[in-house]
């Protein structure tokens, strides 16, 4: 936190512009985009999308490729030109402010950290453009490093490091002017999984420290889930969900969110009863249960979602419980991974905990699942 | 596994000294090392015979002639090798920043140019700066002036020829530097705030140094040695070097004084080249990656000409200098960037794909004359080629010789270039560069070299003879392309068909041979058509009884200007046309190169 004060400290007056000026409470700016349209020929890349984001949020724009986030994040970053609508910054069009203007942070996929230049250098490029003097730059850049615990490579050059380490470069490039918006496009993809996990821990932490607002894009469910403060789910140049992470997950709207977003079990059941808030339902096994809702006037049929990890497994049967059939059972470490085929010919995808007390069932064995009316939702 | 044991021992069979592929080098490097190698110590052996063994060199030192030649001709090409870069880098950041057909346009308005033969395209020039000439037409008719100029014949027009006959090698050479760039780098430099200049200034310029520097070199290396384009276009007080040395070669001199010029232009050009190379990596020569040495490739990995380095002077008064003066510029619109860069392109392409133009439309004219625009049409300039005697003879001659050539080229090359790269050997660069060579030997040297052993083998004037010499010229075009589109096979698909029964030769053919067949293709292509074009060692080589094509013509654009070159020219014109049609896709992968 020591480190954290330091930064916040008004070092220097005169140096950078002022849009740039690291503030005393640096707060990233708010984005607010309007029915933006962006098209190539006759495919609509982003279809009228309106977003906004607060100020210091960390949103993430979660999407399969060709869902529009990257070109979202282009049309922000000022690479590709806006077809129709507009992007606010703190309230101020930036439709005809040029990339280098809008004074963004930005990290790539591909890393782009400049070949012909040392880590030190890479990292204290956008200070060099911004006419800060020299002192103050080699002053920034060293803390900058020391922040992303790069210091030991300053001189080395992005060819000498690791895919981690260029990674944190870029990072450090990216944050080095303190911008108050910072863009990311799928930053993590190249590196393995164990690295990817540790570096999604350090961008989260490092958001809580520079206070920028955070546009991140990622085709990755889980890393989504674990970063973002809210997450827009996006598909075909549409956003179909902005929520919180456990609402996105918990309670998606649509049938794409709730199977691109973690795994789910999708059952098809009539609605006997809607009392607001929750339904009572009967499934083509037959399997009458409760589930949560939003939509307290829908009747007919509706999908309902459980989660693999909510559904109970049962050695008997019990009241609430209904049988099913063993069709695959896999070990997977912390758990347990089974399907099995209930009466009416569904197919239940259910996780469950690895405990010394369990076993895994045998393939054509019997077991009883059960959920509460707590672990399914209705999708709208 | 009962069969391990009998495979073990196939194995330790079937590997003796024969299977090693570095035994494919052995034909090329034994060509070259009879007709060009040995033919260029011979050179020099006769070039120190005097007595002293100095004298020869003395006089071309002490002669002001050959020595205010020698500055003029390192003058001219200097300027020739800036002109380039400063039109060549635009043009080449037009190709990457326009797409689709546009794009495809360009680069085809640079690199058509390139296949056209140096001789038609400095006759397109003559045509273009004429008496009659479209320029002088244009300017009369916009009233600049009244009686038209003597625009050709001078320095100005040696240097307009020749930057525009070799802008292309220089595009390329950038081109393909700047298509290797990660696109991402520049929207990380737009995005930390760099301006459009700076982003030129900071990263693409930076990153494309090596790029500019071989296209440098080789328009440098090229220009020293240039013989056709000066001795057409320019003006007694333009002789370059390579004229005086064709220009002795025809009046009776003593022998040795001849070999010393050569020796001369020889030396300077391989100091060049062997600066050049120390600094920058021989790579340039052939304008492709690096080969693996087996040793050298895990120590090198990325280092080389990107490293960047503390801040050297040269880097310290760039940006003391240049970097002030571009953010002045920068106080202009954004656009205007964009406009210079357009225009400048333009302004290249017309220049480029100009010419070629004018000497198409002249061929179907109907005067007798050169005149622009033709008063008429007609088709009898093409009567007159095809029904005489004398053209139709040397057309068949080139065909054949051409023929002949593109054979050993690609036989031996594509050999050579198998060894190059699936060889573990080592020396490979040096092979490489010794099979890559001939590309920056001035032809000059190399035809006079090659004169006395064809003498003494009687090849003089003779199918073969200038087959082979042509062959010369037509291996590296050969070993650069296949051994790209080697490089570009994926061995994965060689070992799985390994993997799944196929013997070597096999696998050859069923997975190595489709793959690289469009190379292969090319380089036919290539072949025969450097051999086609080739003027300067069929100039020494040929004898009165046997011309080529290109003999014809550079006999008739000394002696008379008359359409009949034009129709020639635009034979030419379609038969690249055609061949870049059918080479295109390989083109595009191994473009920068020869």
């Amino acid at each position: 936190m020591a480190e954290t004060l330091a930064w916040r400290k008004p070092r220097q007056r005169m140096a950078p512009p002022a849009p740039r000026q690291a503030s005393r409470e640096m707060i990233g700016s708010s984005i607010s985009m309007r029915s933006v349209v962006k098209t190539y020929g006759a495919f609509c890349a982003a279809d009228r999308i309106s977003l906004d984001v607060e100020p210091g949020e960390f949103i993430t724009l979660l999407g399969p490729s060709g869902s529009g986030k990257t070109t979202l994040l282009n049309l922000l970053a000022g690479f590709q030109t806006i077809d129709g609508g507009e992007i606010l910054i703190d309230g101020r069009s930036i439709a005809h402010v040029p990339t280098h203007r809008r004074g963004f942070g930005m990290v790539f996929q591909s890393y782009a950290l400049f070949p012909n230049m040392t880590v030190s250098q890479n990292v204290a490029f956008p200070l060099r453009m911004a006419g800060v003097d020299r002192a103050t730059s080699d002053r920034r850049v060293a803390e900058t490093l020391e922040m992303m615990r790069l210091s030991d490579h300053a001189r080395k050059t992005p060819f000498e490091m690791s895919g981690g380490q260029q990674q944190r470069v870029a990072i450090a490039r990216a944050i080095v002017m303190r911008p108050k918006v910072v863009l990311m496009d799928e930053p993590l993809s190249a590196l393995d999984r164990r690295l990817r996990e540790s570096i999604q821990i350090e961008i989260r932490a490092l958001h809580q420290t520079i206070g920028s607002t955070i546009l991140f894009v990622t085709h990755d469910q889980s890393e989504a889930l674990t970063m973002s403060d809210r997450i827009a789910v996006m598909d075909k140049g549409h956003i179909i969900q902005v929520g919180r992470p456990v609402d996105i997950y918990r309670q998606p709207q649509s049938r794409f969110v709730a199977s691109f977003v973690g795994e789910s079990n999708l059952i098809e059941a009539e609605i006997l009863e809607n009392r607001g808030g929750t339904m009572r339902l009967r499934s083509r096994s037959g399997l009458v249960f409760d589930a949560q809702s939003r939509d307290a006037s829908a009747s007919g049929t509706a999908t309902v979602l459980v989660r693999p990890e909510r559904i109970a497994l049962r050695e008997t049967a019990t009241a609430d419980s209904v049988a099913a059939t063993v069709t695959s059972a896999l070990f997977m470490g912390e758990t347990l991974r089974i399907e099995a085929e209930m009466a009416g010919g569904e197919t239940l995808l259910i996780r469950c905990q690895d405990t010394a007390a369990r076993s895994l069932p045998q393939i054509g064995s019997r077991i009883h699942v059960s959920w509460g009316a707590q672990d399914c939702w209705v999708l709208a | 596994m009962t069969d391990m044991p009998l495979s073990d021992a196939a194995i330790s069979r079937r590997r003796p000294l024969l299977r090693n592929p570095a035994l494919l080098l052995l034909p090329a490097t034994l060509f070259l090392g009879v007709i060009y190698v040995l033919p260029l110590i011979d050179l020099a052996r006769v070039s120190l015979s005097g007595e002293p063994w100095w004298v020869h060199f003395d006089r071309v030192f002490s002669v002001p002639l050959y020595w205010d030649s020698l500055v003029r001709t390192m003058q001219i090409a200097l300027t020739v090798a800036c002109l380039c870069a400063l039109f060549g880098y635009p043009t080449a950041l037009l190709i990457q920043r326009s797409r689709g057909t546009l794009q495809v346009l360009i680069a085809t308005a640079v690199i058509l140019p390139y296949f056209i033969a140096i001789l038609i395209r400095t006759y397109a020039w003559m045509v273009l700066l004429g008496r009659n000439g479209p320029i002088n037409k244009f300017a009369i008719w916009l009233g600049l002036y009244d009686q038209p100029l003597a625009l050709l014949f001078n320095r100005g027009t040696v240097l307009l020829g020749m930057t525009a006959v070799l802008m292309p090698l220089m595009v390329l050479s950038i081109y393909s530097s700047l298509s290797r760039l990660d696109p991402g780098l520049t929207r990380a430099a737009l995005a930390s705030g760099a301006g459009p200049l700076a982003v030129f200034w900071r990263v693409l310029l930076p990153l494309t140094l090596p790029g500019i520097g071989a296209g440098f070199l080789l328009v440098f290396v090229s220009a020293l040695g240039f013989f056709i384009t000066p001795t057409l276009l320019g003006g007694p007080a333009d002789q370059m070097f390579a004229m005086h040395i064709t220009q002795q070669a025809d009046s009776i001199t003593g022998e040795g004084f001849l070999q010393a010029l050569a020796v001369v232009l020889l030396l300077i050009t391989l100091v060049v080249v062997g600066i050049a190379g120390r600094l920058m990596g021989f790579e340039f020569i052939w304008g492709g990656g690096k080969l693996s040495e087996p040793a050298e490739a895990a120590v090198k990995g990325h280092s080389g000409s990107a490293r960047p380095r503390r801040r050297s002077p040269a880097t310290v008064i760039a940006d003391m200098i240049g970097w002030p003066l571009l953010r002045i510029m920068g106080r202009m619109p954004a656009s205007a960037g964009t406009w210079t860069v357009r225009a400048l392109g333009f302004l290249i392409i017309c220049t480029l794909i100009l010419p070629i133009l004018v000497v198409i439309i002249i061929s179907f004219s109907e005067a007798s004359y050169l005149t622009f625009p033709p008063p008429g049409w007609s088709l009898k300039w093409y009567e007159k080629f095809f029904s005489d005697s004398n053209w139709m003879s040397a057309f068949w001659n080139s065909l054949g010789i051409a023929a002949l050539s593109a054979v050993i080229a690609v036989t031996l090359g594509a050999s050579a270039a198998m060894g190059i790269v699936r060889s573990e050997i080592r020396y490979k660069s040096a092979l490489m560069l010794l099979l890559v060579s001939p590309m920056i030997v001035p032809p000059v040297v190399l035809g006079l070299s090659l004169y006395s052993l064809f003498l003494q083998l009687g090849l003089v004037g003779t199918y073969f003879g200038l087959a082979a010499a042509h062959a010369i010229g037509g291996i590296p075009i050969v070993v650069v392309i296949v051994a790209a589109s080697l490089q570009a096979v994926d061995r994965k698909l060689e070992q799985s068909a390994a993997v799944h029964g196929a013997s070597p030769l096999t696998v050859f053919r069923t997975v190595t041979l489709p793959a690289i067949a469009p190379g292969l293709a090319a380089a036919v292509f290539f072949a025969f058509l450097h051999s086609f074009d080739e003027l300067v060692l069929s100039l020494f080589l040929s004898s009165p009884r046997m011309k080529t094509l290109p003999l014809m013509l550079w006999a008739d654009i000394n002696y008379q200007l008359n359409p009949v070159l034009a129709v020639v020219s635009t034979l030419e014109v379609l038969l690249v046309v055609g061949g870049i049609i059918l080479a295109r896709p390989v083109l595009s992968r191994s473009g920068g190169g020869h």
